[in-house]
């Protein structure tokens, strides 16, 4: 029998979606009826979350009371290093995020654990595990095993397991937290700016414009494109710093890295190095820009060699027939 | 350190910087013993060669110099970087066509080249059998009417021929009496984008009346030499693009915009409402339009007199008073109750407008919006002391606002200098307003993208004073 842990994530009395997800991932590595999935929920209000996670595919759920409510890096270190030895997991599955980018490799490489970070695939070929990720800007995709690693850490990217539907009964228990001094403290949780716009960061289907679009007036019209197609119209650093679309809607570095996104459609965008370290790794990049040798045509899917304009208009002739 | 007084000690700072994308920066001003040594630096390293022959900034003259290298993975680099220099081009091409291994996929790289030269494109289109590489040849905008038609007769009946057509009938250079044999010979396609073309004769013009493709038809509608008649029969056409690009179309007569101005289809109106003759009568209809994009077309158009804007400005669409709101002929007035709009995107949008006024800037710098607080940084009119309050923004976006701003002096620009953000740092390199000796220090930036593009500044401004 083997033990399978995710650790769940919550941010201001709420879990994060990815949760569900990990559950999804590790339920998929269960080699026998025996293997267990437990997942451990940490924070000052653990409790309220036993009726969230009694979802399908999770076998008990592990409170560990800590002082704090929110995410802090050392007790989160303390607490699953704890739990690990504890349970001995043949896996650990965290979501890919920035409060997991906190620990957890320091985690892994105390103990000697084996680690993968971004991990979109993660099954049993024979008695091995496998994990994949991307490798060399997401352009090949990386098998990693752990030869000789009876633990192993993994961080999982999120929107890549369906969460598993229906509800459950699971074991509820309690695990006490080690002494552990805090390096940080949570002051204030401060709402990114943007108002009420939408976040691009859950969406799958973006259009995004670039500086092929040349004037703001010409922003509208795809605009209508991506409400017409259903999709969610986005930009490059240059169109969010002339004011013509919000900076909630800017991709790359600067802005926002579009997780969720499915299929990006880059209208008049050269490809940046910064544009592109938000979203190259959506698995369906289509790119039209007149210049052949624009940069985006390295990563895109699909890439067209045309006008934005003629494309806008053909597109949305095609879309009202 | 000092500011160095000439190339010479500039090109010796890089060398003893001894980073190759500093050397990169000063290998034009180089010469002699100098320039090998930087060479030496820049490609001792086959990791810093590939990168630098990979690089979107690779001044040419390091290109030119990495031009004869061996190492055919370096050579790729080299005839995909746009940067590369033509007579660099022309000689991988010669060296590719030589070698023994001639890589057919090298030759398409240079057939797409912008920097290809003509003689290169005539040798390709003329001589070589590779199709992607002779569809290359008539996309590629170097390409001239001549090398065009050389590639167009090389096949009378081919599998390539239909791909050829169709790239040359968009190329800018076509004659007329190429586009003239295409729309002979050509598809739909090729005709609707030969009708859609610059060049285009009138004598085609006139025959493609006779059409019925809704292709060649739309292209037509937005002919600027159409006559009257055709224009109002087109006007009338059932397929609504056809009808959108008579709408588009500046020499369409009034009565036929006034007419389309209440079509049936949406997007017809909403083309209408972005014209700059639209008459009393068609404003009122738009005004009240069901559709929330011909409103908000319409509240952007400069035209549109103050009793309009002034209804648009209290539309339940957020959209539309925000197009009143960056109209470039606002009122003041206007602006002051769009100020306040409950919606931020309204409230930045006033914030960027060129037509809004000090007082209210100083009133929007309150907001807590990051969108409203960019268009502040970002407005000409904004007074110096708030911009210096903005440079200190924890909030990137409104600092590069500031930085974007054309009327920041350099005393509020100096702090932005030591900004946390490399690309803020980055931008100021080139910033008029800031002195030399200001931007120095970034030639040792921890940041090798603000190293480079400080190394080059300074390299240009030698070559512009000649020194």
């Amino acid at each position: 029998m083997s033990t399978i842990l995710v650790i769940a994530e919550h941010r201001r009395n709420e879990l994060r979606p990815v949760t569900f997800e990990l559950i999804s991932a590790a339920q998929g590595l269960k080699k026998s009826a025996d293997d267990k999935v437990l997942v451990a929920v940490v924070g000052s209000q653990a409790e309220t979350f036993t009726a969230a996670l009694s979802v399908s595919g999770v076998d008990e759920i592990l409170k560990i009371p800590a002082p704090v409510s929110e995410f802090d890096p050392d007790v989160y270190e303390a607490a699953v290093s704890a739990l690990i030895e504890a349970k001995q997991p043949s896996v650990v599955l965290l979501p890919h995020s920035v409060d997991s980018l906190g620990y957890a490799a320091t985690l892994a490489s105390k103990a000697g654990y084996g680690f993968a970070t971004d991990v979109f695939i993660v099954e049993y070929q024979g008695s091995d595990l496998v994990a994949t990720r991307g490798g060399y800007n997401q352009k090949v995709n990386v098998e990693v095993d752990f030869p000789g690693k009876s633990i192993v850490v993994m961080t999982i990217r999120a929107s890549v397991f369906k969460p598993l539907e229906g509800s459950s009964s699971p074991a509820v228990s309690s695990f006490d937290l080690p002494t552990v001094q805090s390096r940080s403290q949570n002051k204030d949780f401060v709402e990114q700016g943007g108002g009420n716009d939408i976040d691009i960061t859950t969406v799958d289907f973006i259009m995004s414009i670039g500086r092929g679009i040349g004037e703001e007036t010409n922003v509208e019209q795809f605009r209508e494109l991506a409400e017409t197609a259903g999709a969610t119209l986005c930009c490059s650093r240059p169109i969010a710093d002339a004011g013509w679309l919000p900076k909630s809607r800017q991709v790359g570095q600067s802005g926002k890295v579009v997780g969720s996104c499915k299929l990006y459609v880059a209208l008049g965008i050269s490809g940046s190095i910064q544009h592109m370290a938000g979203m190259k790794h959506v698995p369906t990049i289509v790119a039209v820009n007149t210049d052949p040798s624009a940069s985006i045509f390295t990563i895109a899917k699909y890439g067209i060699v045309a006008d934005i304009f003629d494309f806008e208009e053909e597109l949305n002739s095609q879309l009202a027939a | 350190m000092k500011l160095p007084e000439c190339a010479a000690a500039l090109v010796d700072l890089a060398l003893k910087a001894g980073d190759p994308y500093s050397a990169a920066a000063v290998h034009v001003i180089a010469a002699g013993k100098a320039r090998r040594k930087l060479e030496e630096l820049m490609f001792s390293k086959r990791r810093d060669a590939l990168a630098l022959a990979r690089w979107e900034h690779t001044p040419a003259s390091v290109l030119e110099a990495l031009c004869g290298a061996s190492d055919e993975a370096i050579v790729v680099r080299l005839d995909k970087n746009q940067n590369t220099p033509a007579q660099a081009i022309s000689r991988l091409y010669v060296t590719e066509s030589l070698s023994s291994k001639n890589s057919l996929s090298l030759t398409v790289l240079v057939a797409q080249h912008r920097h290809a030269s003509l003689a290169v494109l005539r040798n390709i289109a003329q001589f070589e059998n590779d199709e992607a590489s002779l569809l290359a040849v008539s996309k590629n905008l170097a390409s001239n009417s001549e090398v065009l038609s050389m590639l167009l007769s090389r096949f009378e009946s081919n599998s390539i021929l239909e791909a050829l057509q169709k790239n040359i009938s968009e190329h800018p250079s076509t004659s007329p009496q190429l586009l003239e044999q295409l729309y002979d010979k050509g598809d739909v396609y090729v005709k609707a984008a030969v009708i859609g073309h610059a060049n285009c004769s009138q004598r085609l013009i006139d025959q493609a009346v006779q059409e019925e493709s809704v292709l060649i038809q739309r292209q037509l509608a937005a002919d600027r030499r159409l006559s009257n008649d055709v224009i109002s029969r087109l006007s009338l056409h059932q397929d609504k693009s056809v009808r959108c690009a008579v709408a588009s179309n500046l020499t369409a007569p009034k009565d036929v915009i006034k007419s389309l101005a209440t079509d049936d289809s949406d997007v017809v109106r909403r083309v209408v409402a972005s014209r700059s003759d639209l008459t009393a009568h068609s404003i009122n209809s738009l005004m009240n339009d069901p559709d929330v994009w011909v409103r908000q077309k319409l509240a952007r158009n400069s035209i549109v007199p103050y009793r309009v804007l002034a209804k648009l400005s209290q539309d339940l669409q957020a959209d539309v008073r925000r197009g009143v709101a960056r109209n470039a002929k606002c009122s003041v007035k206007l602006l002051r109750v769009l100020a306040k709009d409950e919606d931020y995107w309204v409230r930045s949008a006033v914030a960027y407008q060129r037509r809004t006024p000090k007082q209210l800037l100083v009133d929007l710098v309150e907001d807590t919006a990051v969108d409203v607080l960019s268009g502040v940084a970002n407005n000409p009119n904004t007074p110096q002391k708030l911009l210096k309050k903005l440079t200190v923004s924890k909030e990137a976006d409104v600092r590069r606002g500031v930085i974007l701003n054309q009327s920041a002096t350099r005393l509020t620009l100096l702090p932005l200098l030591e900004d946390a953000y490399y690309l803020h740092r980055l931008m100021l390199v080139a910033n008029t307003k800031l002195k030399d000796k200001d931007k120095w220090h970034l030639c040792f930036d921890p940041d090798f993208q603000v190293r480079f593009a400080a190394f080059r500044y300074f390299a240009n401004s030698f070559i512009k004073s000649g020194s």
